[in-house]
């Protein structure tokens, strides 16, 4: 073999990125198009592939590699493509290192099993049907903690994997400062009386919603050529391979929501659309971490999707779809209303303000699952005097309280707190944009988001994973993570609902 | 789920087929959704996932390992794991003799050819496809030549999809098929044509309807569009089939039995096979054998159509109001010479095999040059159908086969429907008049009799000794021309 180590280590890098991508399309054709019998057979053969894709990466023969390539590292400036690939797949290798194949495949199998006993537990809201597949995902993620050097606590373990190098401690603080800012903000807008949204439940045909959704992702800059969208009953993006973006969404007959959700995957997808194509099936090929990549979805769904200036281009086409429902309802209280703040039961339907206390319950939740402190049997019970406390909510159901959300079920701890980050991050970057920029409403009311992407995709989403999260954003924000400009933006917007 | 080292080697044996299942899962999956869901853009990362699938599954499965585990199994007095190591001694000598390189370039040569072949074909650009079928045929020869003990290239090629049977048998059978079929097709006689429109969503009604009847389970089974129908099992219990529904006629409802039929077979595999190379029906021709049985000896016949045109002609009341149940009936069993094999009738169809399976060779052996294939194409349409070519699209870029790679797959659909009769036969023997059944919408004993003789089994017979032990017969031409005389007489 004559290739450079740099090209032996590409090709051995194309080979776990080929398997990786294997599995995320065996996940999504199981959740869009795999008949609910193929559900054992699907399990085993996402452990096998997750397994084997491990067991690839860790050989040795791409250890080795990095040895041999470590003063071409040294020698390369710090932002060219060779230094960050193996930079990047460094770290990825001594943390893939320590886990045996055996126990990845094992949590993909778990993975697998509990999300198929989540749909039904929902279904019939019977946490017992998930508590026994809980018990053993937590076993597991204890057996994938006790793989790394003790940390701090053990929840950094799991939060790197999703938000590299963040320490729960530094979430900590960061939640905390939200928490008593947001408590005050809902209690001022709470004390300041309702908004009228009771126009945006009634019949919105699925049919209509679907044409409506298309039309938003169209002038986002959707195409069929590489897009495709379908539905689910919970919404998510993922890319099986370059050129191929997949969202799903959700089209409830009683509300709209599903615009929503939409332009939220949109935002993944176009993350992960806008990657250099130069790191096809290189390890940079990917968001930065979920935080930055929710910074995105979030950008999409909350800071376009629900501002003035969308609506005024827009909300003439929901009305005009939608007349009986919405037809003597004018543009201002329909923003009002898709903006209103109030305590719910539901995090995906949450509101941007309350939306960040739902995910602090289960960032306090998983924590105590993980120190032992929390017993699964006992975690309905722990949920539902959560949602009283930070909401002064009764939880109905499980389904609708502690069986809501997926990710538990498949064995995802440590991922929840991404989606506050996520919106954090969201107005830091946002920010940077428009002093670039300008403002950008004059463009939304026409309906053209080309700029915003354009400028996202060159200095986010090209990037892919060559620095750290961090970096990415001090790269394209000019700061490190701040909670401060999330929470101004917050107030500024929501001023009317506290006057 | 991984083995240790000290396990029985039947044990070890087992792990590592199940775990090269489980790849062959995620290439089914992945090629089945290229099919199906995949965005346009998507195909060139496709086609490296699916070599590097193609090329990790040959790696382990031809690693000394399993020849050691082989030879450690020889004698094993339980016949399904005798018939497990059989099969997988038989595959894994022939991947043995096939570089892994070679078999990942055949994979990535597939996925970028039939994207290309797509093109060609809505364009009817048979240029633009031409340099895809020529490294196809490249990369086909040096298949080939890891078996160089065959005088027959051909053979190398037929062996991997119908064990057991040689070019020259096929040759053999397929002269007498057209010796019988090109005088039965010259006595074609009129009959009424059916013209839509037969609106999309009625027919795909309708296709819901039958599946239902022969047995259909929507929470293990799924049935999509695709412009070239196919069934394919990523799995236990998960069975795909897929149709083409076109206004202009009424042939989805074919094409969908059809695909039943390979859908039924591999979903009535004993469940105890999943995960083992015995998992999926025995060969391509049995396969067929099975497709064609649903879609013609059930799907034409007169007693399905009893039971079914009272409920098909309501939904078509524009088109099929003033046609009676009789007329329809010969309409759909009528010889019609035409272009596209998929849409041919039971007389004319293996004129179209026998055309495909001689230009394969001839393409091999180099005696037909890439350039000149349509011409021929459509010089050997005249001769066998009659019939004028007007442009590619209908010709010979009508079939996706050659762009996947599959040479030598074409004869086993004719061998298929030759099988299917002496199946027929033999089910009619035992189970008496079928019809009345069908007539009262029943077709749960045939295939429970078909569950029971073939398809339980799975691949723990090689097809010819299959066959035998059903029919109590070899491979023979003549029950099928018998009833091809009877129907058309």
């Amino acid at each position: 073999m004559t290739a450079s180590p740099f090209d032996r280590l590409r090709l051995r890098l194309a080979e776990v990125n080929d398997l990786g991508k294997a599995a995320t399309l065996l996940f999504w054709d199981q959740r869009v198009m795999m008949p609910p019998g193929g559900g054992a057979a699907r399990a085993e053969a996402l452990a096998t592939v997750s397994r084997l894709t491990q067991e690839r990466f860790i050989d040795g023969e791409i250890g080795r590699l990095l040895d041999e390539l470590r003063s071409i590292e040294e020698s390369s400036d710090y932002d060219s493509f060779e230094a960050s690939l193996i930079r990047v797949t460094r770290r990825a290798y001594e943390k893939a290192m320590r886990v045996p194949p055996e126990l990845v495949g094992e949590l993909r199998r778990a993975a697998a099993l509990g999300l198929a006993a989540w749909g039904r537990a929902k279904e019939q809201s019977d946490f017992a049907q998930l508590r026994p597949h809980l018990e053993a995902l937590l076993e597991l993620r204890q057996r994938y903690i006790a793989c790394f050097d003790p940390p701090d606590e053990p929840y950094d373990v799991l939060l790197d994997d999703y938000e590299p190098h963040m320490k729960t401690a530094e979430v900590r603080e960061i939640f905390d400062q939200l928490k008593e800012e947001l408590r005050r903000l809902i209690d001022e807008i709470g004390e300041a009386g309702g908004v009228d949204d009771s126009f945006l439940t009634g019949e919105f045909e699925p049919a209509k919603q679907r044409e409506l959704s298309h039309e938003i992702l169209r002038a986002f800059g959707y195409s069929d050529d590489e897009w495709r969208l379908d539905e689910t009953a919970h919404p998510f993006m993922t890319s099986p391979g370059a050129g191929d973006i997949r969202l799903t969404t959700n089209y409830r007959p009683d509300d709209l929501a599903s615009l929503f959700a939409t332009m939220h995957e949109f935002g993944h997808g176009v993350y992960e659309w806008g990657l250099d194509r130069a790191f096809a099936r290189t390890p940079l090929a990917t968001g930065v971490s979920l935080g930055v990549h929710e910074s995105q979805s979030r950008t999409w769904e909350n800071l376009v999707g629900r501002s003035r200036s969308f609506w005024r281009w827009f909300y003439p086409r929901v009305q005009a779809v939608f007349e009986p429902q919405l037809g003597s309802v004018d543009e201002e209280a329909f923003y009002r209303a898709v903006n209103k703040v109030q305590p719910s039961l539901i995090r995906i339907d949450a509101d941007e303000v309350t939306y960040n206390l739902h995910i602090i319950l289960r960032f306090e939740l998983e924590q105590d699952l993980i120190e032992g402190r929390l017993a699964v049997k006992d975690l309905p019970e722990a949920w539902n005097a959560g949602m009283e406390r930070y909401f002064r909510l009764d939880v109905p159901d499980d389904a609708r309280g502690v069986l809501q959300d997926m990710h538990w079920a498949a064995g995802s701890f440590g991922y929840f707190p991404t989606y506050a980050l996520g919106n954090v991050m969201s107005v830091q970057i946002w920010e940077r944009a428009l002093e670039d920029l300008g403002d950008l409403d004059e463009r939304f009311e026409q309906g053209e988001f080309g700029d915003l992407r354009d400028w996202l995709h060159k200095h986010l989403y090209s990037l892919g994973a060559k620095f750290t999260p961090q970096e990415t954003i001090e790269r394209v924000a000019g700061s490190r993570i701040d909670a401060k400009p999330y929470v101004r933006y917050l107030r500024e917007k929501l001023a009317p609902q506290v006057a | 789920m991984t083995v240790a080292v000290d396990s029985p080697p039947l044990e070890r044996l087992k792990a590592i087929l199940a775990e090269l299942a489980d790849l062959r899962h995620a290439e089914s999956i992945a090629d089945w959704d290229s099919r199906v869901s995949m965005p346009p853009e998507g195909a060139q990362a496709r086609a490296d996932v699916l070599a590097t699938l193609t090329r990790i599954t040959h790696e382990r499965f031809v690693s000394d390992e399993v020849g050691e585990l082989l030879d450690a199994l020889e004698v094993l007095d339980d016949e399904t794991d005798a018939a497990l190591v059989r099969v997988t001694r038989r595959e894994w000598e022939r991947a043995r003799r096939v570089p892994s390189d070679l078999a990942a370039e055949l994979s990535h040569a597939a996925g970028v050819a039939v994207a290309a072949w797509d093109k060609a074909k809505a364009a009817s650009d048979f240029a633009s496809f031409s340099p895809h079928l020529e490294r196809q045929l490249e990369l086909k020869q040096r298949y080939i030549a890891c078996f160089p003990e065959t005088d027959t290239p051909y053979d190398v090629l037929l062996d991997e999809y119908e064990e057991g049977t040689t070019t020259a048998e096929v040759q053999q059978i397929f002269a007498r098929l057209k010796e019988e079929l090109v005088p039965l097709i010259a006595r074609a006689t009129e009959s009424t044509e059916l013209t839509g429109p037969f609106a999309v969503e009625q027919q795909q009604r309708a296709n819901r309807l039958v599946l239902e009847a022969f047995g259909y389970d929507p929470t293990k089974w799924r049935i999509d569009e695709t412009p070239h129908p196919f069934a394919a099992k990523p799995g236990l219990d998960d069975i795909r089939l897929t149709t083409h529904t076109d206004a202009g006629e009424l042939t989805s409802l074919f094409s969908t039995m059809h695909e039943f039929g390979h859908g039924v077979y591999e979903f009535d595999v004993d469940a105890r096979l999943a995960r083992t190379p015995l998992a999926s029906g025995t060969s391509s021709a049995i396969h067929e054998s099975q497709s064609r049985l649903w879609e013609n000896l059930v799907g034409r016949s007169r007693g399905f159509w009893r039971w079914f045109y009272p409920q098909l002609q309501p939904l078509f009341p524009d088109a099929l109001g003033s046609i009676d149940e009789d007329a329809f009936v010969r309409s759909i069993s009528a010889i019609r010479p035409g272009l596209i094999r998929g849409d041919a009738d039971e007389a004319t169809y293996g004129l179209h095999i026998i055309l495909r399976f001689e230009l394969e060779q001839e393409l091999l052996a180099g005696s037909v040059a890439i350039r000149d294939l349509p011409e021929i194409w459509n010089a050997r349409m005249k001769e066998y159908l009659g019939v004028d070519v007007p442009d590619d699209a209908h010709g010979v870029l009508q079939d996706m086969h050659w762009s996947i790679g599959l040479f030598g797959y074409f004869p086993t659909y004719q061998l298929g429907n030759v099988i299917s009769v002496q199946i027929w036969e033999r089910a009619r023997a035992e189970l008496g008049d079928l019809e009345e059944q069908f007539a009262r919408g029943e077709f749960s004993q045939l295939r429970e009799w078909l569950r029971e003789q073939i398809y339980k089994h799975g691949s723990i017979y090689p097809p010819r000794e299959l066959l035998q032990r059903v029919t109590g017969s070899a491979l023979d031409p003549e029950p099928y021309l018998e009833y091809l005389r009877t129907k058309f007489a």
